[in-house]
């Protein structure tokens, strides 16, 4: 690793856009911008008057080119008895002329019409990139004879893949190979994305030095970076002639301004391409570039297209479902198939929940408040174990890691994990070069297969799925913001509610239950005074005044104390349901001296984190109305046993007594409703409401269960102290 | 001498029904009658239509919780703000238990909390307790005479 970034970075500082000098296969000069004055020119003309002559011959309105453009065609003529092709550019303020042997193809042979008929019509069919680049290579090598075209793209770290390749028989193939990023550096990709087309016809050439009249003009002072005949850095002809290449050209592709691929071609002999051929070439590449461009972002806007889908269903799911996170996970395909995961994650706090394959779930809770004090928004990795080296542990599960934090304050993370795969890269060769003992750079010289496993990685995350989960990330914020405001609402709703709840409770209780006490209070008077005179008759009516009064009052007391239980906050604690069981049978059995009791209460029955006021209620409720329902048997029997259902803990009282029919049931636990006459059963048919209202303020369940004539379940069950903070 | 029993009591029938239950009880202690906390106060401090009558507090205050112009609670605390007073034995009468009023009373010094049975008979029981308790057997600070004059209930 480190050697190869050595090599890179030595590399990385030829000045390769200044070497001055030029290839050997033409001419050039260089001239003053504004004056037209000679200023510099290549050691390869015969004198000065050849030189003269060939500026003279020149059309002086094609120097009139625009700035750091490639060079223009600037017409054909005679130098030294030589047919040649005259090229202009500028850039930085001087003008480059260059000659070179003409093309035999000229006017509407020329190679540029012969693209446009063979290329074009091919290019529009094309519906993918790598079908752009297969017609593009073919193309190419008809263009040009090189015996080898490959095109390749650049992934991440640069290193460039083979996709479509065409060549003669006895060249070797690199379908599928990589190049390694360290082939190509730093300064020379940017002068690709300058620089369309590069062409070395002849990798054993001898540099022509450029020459200047003008001690102040330095040729290493000249930038050739936009010309045709640019000398090559020693390191690069190394590297030709290592990998058995004479001649070799280089077109770019170049997408929304970065360099996004090139086709490269190769010749084990030499090869000459005149201007009009490489203008074809160029042509060719910038063509590529569009066609690479727009399937490029056709394919990420359908891939976009059918991330929102999916966030829009998630989000959809959200909506009419409860505000709590954890419900994601209840719909785990949508989510799986937009961070195209092995499995999700999604952690509230304390609480995680998953679906897929996914590390245990204290790992994911750790991970959860790593990536939290992390702070972004989106987190994503390949090789989660070189961030977080806990995850080495966890095998091939969770080897990358995509992320949403959806508040910084709790801990709400939504995790994506991918498990690892194998993944075998061909290199085109080993992708080091080496320095020598001299410190010399020594390109690689070897290009044969050499595969490299690459373990513990799993797919990278593409930038559309992270932005895809960006989006969600806003919609689920969106929708946090949009509960948290309605809860508010609801919140002070509530306490409207509450405050009218407990006037009218206390008005009640103080108003109502007055003209009960004045009702009984004088009834009492009246039979205490004139009882005796009064006949049995009107005795009777009035103790069924009395009697009925005394009913209201207890409901009123009733009433009271169901509307107290909704109202009083709960303060929760260890709760010994065997311990308190026990306490309320001995209380009912003492009631009830002269009838037979059996009580069976298990001594596995759980310890409930719930109020203890409340829950002997809830208890005093089941307890007291299992021996009521049993009154007429000659033995009650009560049964307290033990129950788990669905993650929650909680009793449940059997009894042998009269039952209910189950069409009821749903009856049961209203206010007010019963399902017995009134003179065969005593109650005020609230103490169902009151447990059922109890054991729901404790976020857990009620059931029963009855036949008639043969017995009663009633049963509740509660969640686990560390569930109710989710 | 007895000191007087003042009932502050604003519903006429809870009225009656007290002064059966004070006479059944049979507590040689007469009774004042005042029908709102104002009245209450006056008569306490000797101001209004009782700046005429003989010094000296009551034996014990029988007060309803829920009483016009100036209610139980604010009576209560009006007595044990007022030095002559503070020490005046209070009993709070009222229709029910609801919490808060219990937890404010007791906050405030209450001697005693009594909620009025529907029962006629433990009604009668209750006020035989209180006046029993705080009347006869509670020694009374210094300075309580028997009342000027007593309040006919139904008037």
């Amino acid at each position: 690793m480190n050697a190869r970034l050595t090599d890179l970075d030595s590399c990385a500082t030829e000045p390769i856009r200044v070497p001055g000098a030029i290839q050997p296969h033409g001419r050039m000069l260089v001239l003053d911008a504004d004056s037209g004055r000679e200023l510099a020119w290549s050691a390869n003309w015969g004198d000065a008057a050849q030189r003269a002559a060939a500026l003279s011959a020149l059309d002086r309105r094609a120097l009139d080119v625009p700035e750091g453009e490639s060079p223009a065609p600037a017409g054909l003529l005679t130098v030294g008895g030589q047919e040649m092709d005259a090229s202009v550019h500028r850039l930085g303020g001087q003008v480059i002329v260059e000659f070179e042997p003409a093309a035999a193809d000229r006017g509407t042979h020329a190679p540029i019409y012969s693209l446009a008929r063979h290329f074009l019509p091919q290019l529009q069919r094309a519906r993918s990139v790598d079908d752009l680049l297969r017609i593009g290579v073919r193309e190419l090598k008809r263009l040009t004879g090189f015996g080898r075209c490959l095109a390749y793209r650049f992934d991440a770290e640069g290193h460039g893949e083979v996709l479509a390749e065409a060549m003669d028989e006895g060249y070797e193939r690199y379908a599928g190979h990589r190049f390694p990023a360290s082939d190509i550096p730093a300064q020379a990709r940017a002068l690709y994305c300058l620089n369309f087309i590069r062409l070395i016809p002849d990798s054993d050439y001898v540099p022509v030095p450029l020459e200047s009249s003008d001690a102040a003009l330095a040729p290493t002072a000249i930038d050739l970076s936009l010309a045709g005949l640019r000398s090559v850095s020693p390191v690069h002809l190394e590297y030709m002639r290592n990998m058995g290449t004479r001649a070799s050209m280089s077109v770019s592709i170049v997408v929304r301004g970065r360099l996004w691929g090139l086709v490269s071609c190769h010749d084990r002999d030499t090869r000459f391409l005149s201007f009009p051929t490489r203008a074809a070439c160029e042509h060719l590449g910038r063509l590529l570039s569009v066609q690479v461009e727009a399937a490029d972002e056709r394919a990420e806007g359908e891939q976009r297209h059918e991330l929102r889908e999916l966030t829009l269903q998630i989000i959809a799911q959200r909506a009419d479902l409860d505000a709590s996170l954890l419900g994601l996970v209840n719909e785990p395909v949508p989510l799986l198939r937009l961070g195209r995961a092995a499995g999700v994650a999604v952690v509230l706090n304390e609480v995680c929940r998953s679906f897929g394959e996914v590390p245990p779930a204290p790992e994911i809770l750790a991970l959860a408040e790593w990536l939290r004090h992390r702070g972004d928004q989106v987190f994503q990795s390949d090789r989660l174990h070189e961030l977080w080296p806990a995850a080495a542990a966890w095998g091939d599960v969770g080897a990358g890691v995509m992320a949403i934090t959806i508040s910084q304050v709790h801990r709400h993370v939504i995790l994506w994990f991918r498990t690892a795969v194998v993944q075998t890269i061909t290199w085109a060769g080993r992708p080091y070069k080496e320095v020598r003992s001299e410190g010399r750079i020594q390109p690689r010289s070897s290009f044969a297969s050499w595969k490299e496993e690459l373990q513990g990685r799993s797919l990278p995350w593409t930038s559309a799925e992270a932005g895809a989960v960006m989006e969600l990330r806003q919609s689920l914020i969106g929708i946090v913001l949009r509960r948290a405001e309605e809860l508010n609402e609801v919140a002070a709703e509530l306490g409207r509610v509450n405050k009218e709840l407990e006037a009218f409770s206390y008005t009640v209780s103080h108003d109502l239950r007055a003209p009960m006490r004045h009702i009984a209070g004088y009834v009492d008077l009246v039979l205490d005074i004139e009882g005796a005179k009064l006949g049995d008759k009107s005795q009777r009516y009035l103790q069924h005044v009395k009697d009925a009064s005394a009913y209201s009052a207890r409901l009123v007391d009733a009433l009271l104390d169901f509307s107290r239980m909704g109202r009083t906050a709960i303060k929760p604690g260890a709760v010994d349901m065997a311990a308190l069981s026990n306490e309320i049978a001995r209380e009912l059995t003492r009631f009830e001296p002269e009838r037979r009791i059996e009580w069976d209460i298990s001594p596995a029955l759980p310890v409930l984190h719930a109020d203890p006021t409340l829950m002997q209620v809830a208890m005093r409720n089941l307890m007291g109305n299992a021996v009521k329902y049993a009154r007429d048997r000659a033995v009650t029997r009560v049964q307290v046993i033990p129950v788990e259902r669905g993650g929650l803990r909680g009793v449940e009282v059997v009894d042998n007594g009269v039952g209910f029919d189950m069409r009821y049931v749903d009856k049961l636990f209203g206010v007010f409703q019963r399902l017995h006459q009134s003179d065969q059963f005593e109650g005020t048919g609230i103490g169902l409401a009151s447990f059922r209202r109890i054991i729901e303020r404790h976020g857990g369940q009620v059931w029963a269960r009855g036949v008639p004539g043969e017995g009663a379940r009633f049963g509740f069950a509660l969640p686990h102290k560390n569930e109710e903070s989710a | 001498m007895l000191k007087p029993i003042l009932l502050v009591e604003d519903d006429v029938r809870d009225l009656e029904l007290t002064l059966v239950a004070l006479e059944r009880s049979e507590l040689a202690n007469d009774v004042v009658v005042v029908r709102d906390g104002a009245q209450a106060l006056d008569y306490l401090r000797r101001e209004g239509e009782f700046a005429s009558r003989v010094a000296g507090n009551p034996a014990v205050v029988l007060l309803d919780l829920k009483l016009p112009k100036v209610d139980g609670l604010e009576v209560l605390k009006i007595v044990r703000e007022t030095p002559e007073l503070r020490s005046l034995p209070v009993v709070m009468l009222t229709s029910s238990h609801e919490e808060g009023d219990v937890v404010r009373s007791y906050a405030l010094g209450v001697n005693a909390y009594v909620v009025k049975p529907v029962e006629f008979k433990a009604f009668v029981a209750a006020i035989a307790d209180l006046g029993i308790f705080w009347a006869v057997l509670n020694e009374p600070p210094p300075g309580s005479t028997k009342a000027a004059r007593r309040f006919d209930g139904s008037a």
